[in-house]
């Protein structure tokens, strides 16, 4: 019953008429236009309602002819409401999106002589105030303690059950292995080094407390005579290990004055010694 | 004969027993393999001929295998004969621990240089016989090597990837006094002194640093390896000569540049810092003694697997690894810094100045150890010094007490067993080497302590003087030329010594050496007292106990002080044979309640609160030989006077000398009173007293809380003391994190929570408070803020969770599961769990927490909180694992042993005990065993059996003969187990072996091979090693076989294993065409009748001919022991006893000599002869005598090992070098 062809292009070609050609009419004349317009919307969508696909020209002018003629708007609300209603959604409007303006603070800094002007601007003089901020710190000192242990012992059960896990163990029950897991001993070929060298923590740790010290007990360090005294390591305190540190600054400076069988050279072997 | 020798305790001067004076050594090792393990060298003596005609040399040497010797150029025969390398020769039955001691002495007096004899015995070539009285110079030259040596060398060759160098690899010298023989020839001797030259060839990597100066290091051609050449021109005893060779990192003293250290790859941050110290100690020895270090150079060398912590060597000393530290550690600081000393002190006296004979050691020990102590009182202070004085006096007192005396200063009269001057050891004092290792310790101990006395004696200026003098003397000689008597100047003798102690100070110490030295024991005083109101009067009664063993009688002055209201008063009273009571007027009336200061010894006065007190006595105390001047246990009995002990506590609070308060703390225990509850407390809290009185002060107070326990109030013992000291102000459950600032402060935060864990309450369970105490200091420790590692600390707190540790309470036998542990064992497992694996990623010093975690969970399991189990101590045990770790892991599983009288951990040890590489661990497991073992002799075990008598038997016998003190260990180990007389486990001896044999030869030949049975299976595996033929020996051996019926004349009861129905006996009278052996004169066995001691005497080889003259294939001879060089004895494959004979073929050309000569020096007969040479012509009459004397008991003794000579060496001739 209708021409395909022509309902497919049906809305547009009106509209695109009407904007192009009635571009230059009157107020009224665009009223009755947009009325016009807007009616024929009404017609195509209740023949597409109707199960319409599509429709000659003609026939949607004459039936909004019909429509704008006997038009009872009483009867709207309740057509409005029909259960088969077709909802139309409006095309998509995009709007440019606005660009806020910058809040500016302050008298930006010019750029001195040197800087050609088509670079970028100082930023605001806000960016450069320090604001320190902090959290405010747990001051109730039991709680840092208790916080301390319990962190450390996690980490460390967490990190010993890891590395029982993944590797060999031995076991306190026979019942049940898994509980109670020692991480399986392992022979080393050379287990004095582990034993005796201090871990790289512990040194870490040496080197934190003394690089506040040492400055202060460069001097005592250096007096040859340490203090003697009832307290069996009083002296110790003076002679932490970069105390060893201290010591080869001495040797290298009398290296060469000190004469010793096992600094000097190795000799070539003599033609004579051969035997 | 040795035994003059002894004796030559009165002589004027020093009188060589050898027929020669040593003049210079040349030590030269060309290679030192580490792949190996194997030395090659040689050896050049320089000695001058003392007598006209001198044509035997003796000399010491054991485990080297010798190529060649050569006197002037010549080719010069030789014998070698080791007669300790197997004591007991032949499957004895004996088994018991007389016949082994004796045997043991007269195999060691048989090689004994001082005596002047050696195992190794050179011929002189006649040629240079007809010198007349010329002495000329006689050059011996010894060609040796020494292939994977067991003694005198430790290899430590460690298996990872790299060359030897980078592999750490290091091999040193080590042994128990002169042992220098096992790694060279040399006259083993302290009185035997040269000057030296020593060259080791090594690796370019490595450095050998060795005695005397190192004078140059030359390469060798090839530029790989070089030479260093060491000159010692001050004569020294080759016993006193060391070496090692590593991959050393060196490090010259800043202090001091003649002065260097060297240490393992990777550790010289460590050795700095250790060795910072070393000067000051340097210093301290030479100001008191006026007297410059007497070698112009020092060198202390640390390495691993350390034989002793310390051991001295002229110019060097050798230290174990583990005594570095770096500046983190605390407690080992000032134990290095002892080492050290001990070190040093050595170095003048024991290095430099040598002793005469062995019954003069104890003057170098002593003036060693005195001058020690002087360092130690300059060092740690007066305090230390009394408490380690205390300490080693108690040490040594309840050893004699327990043991029987030590005696520092043994003569031997004519060689006579009957005057074996202590025969209530299990062991000869003889030589060093048969002594327990215990007992020479506290040789030690008393050395110095009766230094000490004679100080007190002559004062300490005049003391010092002597020792300068003996020192200048010595330095005087020591820069002469060679002249025998100027040279004897640097050997100290008792008689010297003494000498030089009355010549410089005018006074008599006689009686006292009477006491001290010439005479073991101590004395045991009991002291009482009443006061005498009438006549104000103390009377005071001391008797002594001299009848036990170790004890002996005091008669002399002694000191006493009596603290009176008025003042101290010292009181020197005369111990007489008769008087027991003493009267000792009191200065000062009593006086009631009225308010003095009371003046104290140290002048001092204070206030003191004396309502306690008795009101009519102004006695407050009363102290018996305060100075600790007499050796000796004072038992001061306090009888019913109750208030004695409330005035120990005043006393325990004003007495100033830590003695009297660490006695008075030691009484307290006694007395769980409020009092003494507050007088801890009050020591606990003093800041100026002595940190280990403070200490002692814990553990007392611990033992009185549990005492105490139904009317304690207020919190357990310690612990608001413990918080107001360590604890946060504000929160007083968090302890305060650690800073160690104060080491008295350390000290006692280290032992309070030891203490007290030891707190039970009612139920006799570790007080909750107390537990969760423990629990929270573990949890709050926080170490991040210190400058000290708390690696002692954390373990302390580890040991203080075992000490809270009690018995789980057990429904029968049930098995413990994880299930029904107890929550506190959980919370305390979770903390040794978490510890044990936190080391494996943060090892701590020393391994520190790992040792009390294992000690934990030995407790944990004796406790039955979990199963109990060795396997976990038995994988910690294993070489790999740092020494202090093995040392807590065999401890448990020494425990284990015991508690579940296993016998499979029995095995495993001596396995142990056998084939572990590190000689340190050997010696601890068989000390351990002494000291916690298996079973006793006075027990019955199912763990004491034959087999294991046979094992422990062998260990000592032959197993062990590489250390002499491993050997004496093995000794008191089988003393403990099965004690002198034959083990009770053994099967009653098989008898009349010896009535059937008529003929003469059985009788010294005698080989008895049990017949095979069921029930002798045991026994057999080590009868038969011994009858097994050494090699190529069967041959030649036309075998008579006699199958003698034994009557058994004991009816056996069923269980015990019936002995062997018949004996075959394997008599080698026809063997091989020299026929069998006629016995050595001189040596002559015989069984005293009354006495049932054994005489062993041993010919000298004076006395007989050696024949070296008759032709031998010495080609052969060098063949054979090339090939052995080559492949390394493989003794596994021998049996058991034959064993022996393999280990000995390094040192013994043993094999060749019975397949190429085809003597009959078997076995068989070499068991009889001490020296077995053969001598064609020789037919001397057998002086064995068998007198035996059957009594009803005895009647079954196996008669054939007596006829066994229980020393006799297996000597072998080794063919001349004709070549």
């Amino acid at each position: 019953m209708a021409d395909p062809a022509v309902m497919a292009g049906g809305f547009s070609a009106i509209v695109g008429r009407s904007g192009c050609g009635k571009a230059t009419s009157s107020p009224a004349e665009n009223y009755q236009l947009a009325r016009r317009r807007t009616l024929q919307v009404v017609v195509s969508s209740l023949l597409t309602e109707c199960g319409f696909e599509s429709a000659e020209k003609a026939t949607v002018e004459s039936l909004t002819e019909m429509i704008q003629s006997c038009f009872n708007v009483d009867t709207l609300p309740g057509y409005a409401k029909r259960s088969q209603r077709m909802v139309i959604t409006a095309p998509p409007v995009t709007n440019a999106p606005v660009i806020p303006k910058a809040l500016i603070a302050g008298q930006k800094r010019t750029h001195p002589s040197h800087i050609p002007s088509h670079f970028p601007e100082f930023p605001d003089p806000h960016t450069y105030i320090k604001t320190p901020t902090f959290r405010e710190p747990v001051s109730d000192y039991q709680v840092v303690r208790e916080k301390a242990a319990s962190q450390r012992r996690d980490v460390e059960r967490a990190l010993t059950r890891f590395m029982a896990k993944t590797g060999e163990t031995q076991s306190l029950f026979k019942d049940d292995v898994t509980a109670f897991p020692l991480i399986a001993e392992r022979p080393s070929s050379i287990p004095y080094l582990s034993a005796l060298l201090p871990s790289e923590l512990e040194l870490q740790t040496l080197e934190e407390t003394d690089s506040s010290e040492q400055d202060d007990q460069t001097d005592s360090e250096n007096t040859p005579v340490n203090n003697l005294n009832d307290d069996p390591g009083a002296d110790k305190e003076n002679s932490v290990l970069p105390a060893g540190g201290m010591v080869p600054l001495v040797k290298v400076s009398e290296e060469n004055m000190i004469d010793n069988p096992y600094l000097r050279p190795v000799k070539k072997p003599k033609v004579r010694r051969k035997k | 004969m040795h035994e003059i020798k002894m004796n030559r305790k009165k002589d004027k001067g020093f009188e060589s027993p050898r027929p020669f004076k040593l003049t210079h050594q040349v030590v030269c090792i060309n290679n030192i393999n580490f792949q190996r393990k194997s030395v090659i060298g040689f050896v050049e003596l320089t000695i001058f001929p003392t007598v006209v005609n001198l044509n035997r040399i003796k000399l010491n040497s054991k485990q080297c295998r010798i190529y060649r010797v050569r006197v002037n150029d010549l080719e010069a025969p030789f014998i070698y004969n080791d007669p300790t390398l197997e004591v007991c020769h032949h499957e004895s039955k004996q088994r018991n621990l007389n016949y082994f001691s004796s045997a043991y002495t007269a195999a060691v007096s048989a090689v004994d240089p001082d005596a002047g004899h050696g195992e190794l015995v050179i011929k002189v070539p006649s040629e240079l016989w007809k010198q007349g009285d010329e002495m000329n110079v006689l050059k011996v030259y010894i060609e040796f090597s020494l292939d994977q040596p067991k003694g005198g060398l430790h290899f430590v060759v460690p298996d990872v990837e790299g060359s030897m160098a980078e592999r750490g690899a290091h091999v040193f010298s080590f042994g128990y006094q002169n042992s220098t023989r096992f790694w060279f020839p040399c006259v083993d001797s302290y009185s035997e002194l040269c000057t030296w030259k020593l060259e080791f060839t090594v690796d370019a990597s490595m450095v050998a640093v060795s005695c005397g100066d190192l004078v140059e290091t030359v390469y060798t051609h090839d530029m790989r390896k070089k030479t260093f050449h060491y000159v010692l021109p001050i004569p020294t005893a080759a016993s006193n000569i060391s070496l090692s060779v590593g991959p050393f990192e060196i490090l010259v003293d800043p202090y001091m540049h003649e002065v260097t250290h060297f240490c393992l790859p990777q550790l010289l941050p460590l050795l700095k810092h250790s060795m910072s110290y070393l000067h000051e100690i340097f210093e301290f020895y030479e100001e008191i003694l006026t007297c410059r270090y007497p070698y112009s150079c020092f060198k202390t060398v640390f390495v691993d697997e350390a034989y002793v912590q310390v051991s001295s060597y002229a110019s060097m000393s050798i230290f174990s690894t583990n005594l570095l530290h770096s500046a983190l550690i605390i407690d080992q600081t000032p134990l290095t810094r002892q080492c050290l000393a001990q070190a040093l002190a050595q170095q003048f006296f024991g290095c430099f100045i040598s002793r005469m004979s062995w019954a003069d050691e104890w003057v170098l020990k002593g003036i060693s150890g005195y001058i020690y102590g002087l360092y130690l009182k300059k060092t740690f202070g007066v305090n230390q010094y009394r408490h380690w004085i205390k300490e080693e006096l108690d040490k040594m007192v309840e050893y004699e007490l327990k043991m029987g005396g030590v005696l520092l200063h043994p003569t031997f009269g004519g060689g006579k067993d009957k005057d074996n001057p202590t025969p209530h050891l299990h062991f000869s004092i003889k030589h060093p080497h048969t002594l327990s290792w215990k007992y020479y310790k506290m040789f030690q101990c008393k050395a110095h302590l009766v230094m000490r006395l004679i100080e007190n004696r002559i004062s300490m200026e005049f003391m010092l003087q002597v020792f300068n003098k003996l020192l200048s003397l010595a330095s005087t000689a020591s820069s002469q030329k060679y002249q025998s008597h100027m040279w004897s100047q640097m050997l100290v003798s008792t008689h010297s010594f003494l000498k030089s102690i009355s010549n410089v100070s005018g006074k008599d110490i006689g009686p006292l050496i009477k006491q001290w030295v010439d005479q073991s024991a101590v004395v045991k005083f009991f002291g009482s007292f009443a006061f005498n109101r009438k006549r104000n009067v103390l009377e005071l009664e001391i008797r002594q106990d001299y009848t036990s063993s170790g004890t002996q009688k005091y008669v002399g002055p002694i000191k006493v002080t009596v603290q009176e209201l008025d003042g101290s008063f010292n009181h020197t009273l005369q111990i007489e044979e008769n008087s027991l009571k003493h009267d000792i007027p009191c200065h000062s009336k009593s006086r009631r309640n009225k308010k003095k200061k009371i003046p104290l010894m140290n002048g001092e006065e204070v206030d003191m609160d004396l309502s306690a007190m008795d009101a009519d006595s102004p006695l407050l105390w009363i102290r018996i030989d305060p100075d600790m001047s007499i050796l000796r246990k004072v038992e001061f009995e306090q009888a019913d006077f109750m208030w004695q002990y409330q005035l120990r506590s005043i006393f325990l609070r004003y007495e100033r000398d830590v003695v009297a308060q660490e006695e008075s703390i030691l009484a307290l225990e006694k007395f769980p009173t409020p009092a003494s509850r507050l007088a801890l407390t009050d020591i606990l809290e003093q800041d100026q007293c002595f940190y280990k009185v403070r200490q002692g002060a814990c553990f007392c107070l611990a033992k009185i809380a549990n005492s105490m326990m139904s009317t304690w109030t207020g919190p357990p013992a310690m612990k608001s003391l413990f918080t107001r000291m360590f604890c946060c102000k504000s929160c007083p459950n968090i302890v305060k994190t650690n800073t160690f600032i104060s080491f008295q402060s350390y000290f006692l935060q280290k032992t309070m929570p030891v203490a007290m864990a030891q707190l039970r309450d009612i139920q006799n369970l570790c007080p909750k408070d107390v537990l969760n105490f423990i629990l929270d200091l573990i949890k709050y420790n926080d170490n991040r803020k210190n400058k000290f590692s708390d690696n002692y600390y954390r373990a302390e707190l580890i040991d203080a969770l075992t000490n809270s540790l009690t018995p789980a309470i057990s429904i029968s036998n049930e098995v413990r599961t994880v299930d029904n542990l107890n929550g506190d064992v959980r919370l305390i497992l979770e903390e040794i769990t978490r510890s044990l694996n936190m080391e494996k990623l943060l090892p701590s010093y020393r391994n520190t927490i790992t040792v009390s975690c294992l000690r934990a969970i030995r407790m944990l399991q004796k406790n039955g909180h979990i199963p109990s189990d060795p396997s976990l101590f038995k994988s910690y045990a294993e070489y790999g694992h740092f020494v202090d770790v093995r040392v807590a892991a065999l401890e448990a599983v020494v425990d284990y042993t015991r508690v579940d009288r296993s016998s499979v951990e029995l095995q495993w040890l001596l396995n142990m005990v056998q084939n572990d590489p590190a000689h340190y661990v050997r010696h601890k497991i068989l000390s351990m065993l002494g000291k916690n073992p298996p079973f006793t002799k006075a027990a019955e075990s199912p763990l004491c059996n034959e087999a294991l008598v046979d094992q422990l038997w062998k260990l000592m016998n032959s197993g062990t003969s590489h250390d002499w003190r491993l050997r004496c260990d093995a000794v008191n180990l089988y003393y403990t187990l099965f004690g002198l007389t034959r083990p009770s486990c053994l099967p009653l001896p098989e008898l009349g072996l010896v009535l059937n044999l008529k003929e003469k030869k059985a009788v010294l030949n005698p080989t008895i091979k049990p017949e095979q049975g069921p029930d002798t299976t045991e026994m057999t595996g080590n009868t038969m090693g011994v009858h097994i033929p050494v090699m190529g020996f069967t041959s030649s051996l036309d075998e008579g076989l006699i199958t003698m019926e034994t009557v058994s004349s004991v009816s056996m009861s069923s269980g015990v294993a019936p002995p062997p129905q018949g004996l075959k006996r394997k008599l080698d009278s026809v063997v091989g065409p020299l026929g069998s052996s006629p016995p050595e004169p001189g040596q002559v066995l015989q069984e005293e009748d009354s006495s049932k001691k054994f005489k062993i005497r041993f010919n000298t080889m004076e006395e007989d001919e050696i024949d070296m003259e008759s032709p031998h294939d010495s080609q052969a001879f060098i063949h054979h022991h090339l090939n052995i060089l080559e492949r390394p004895s493989t003794p596994g494959k021998e049996p058991p006893a034959v064993d022996q004979a393999v280990l000995s073929l390094p040192v013994t050309p043993l094999p060749s000599s019975f397949s190429k000569e085809s003597t009959s020096s078997s076995k068989h007969s070499g068991h009889h002869h001490h020296h077995h040479e053969h001598k064609k012509k020789k037919k001397k009459k057998h002086k064995h005598k068998h007198k035996h004397k059957h009594e009803s008991k005895d009647k079954e003794r196996d008669s054939h090992a007596f006829s066994n000579s229980p020393a006799s060496g297996r000597s072998v001739r080794s063919p001349s070098m004709s070549d």
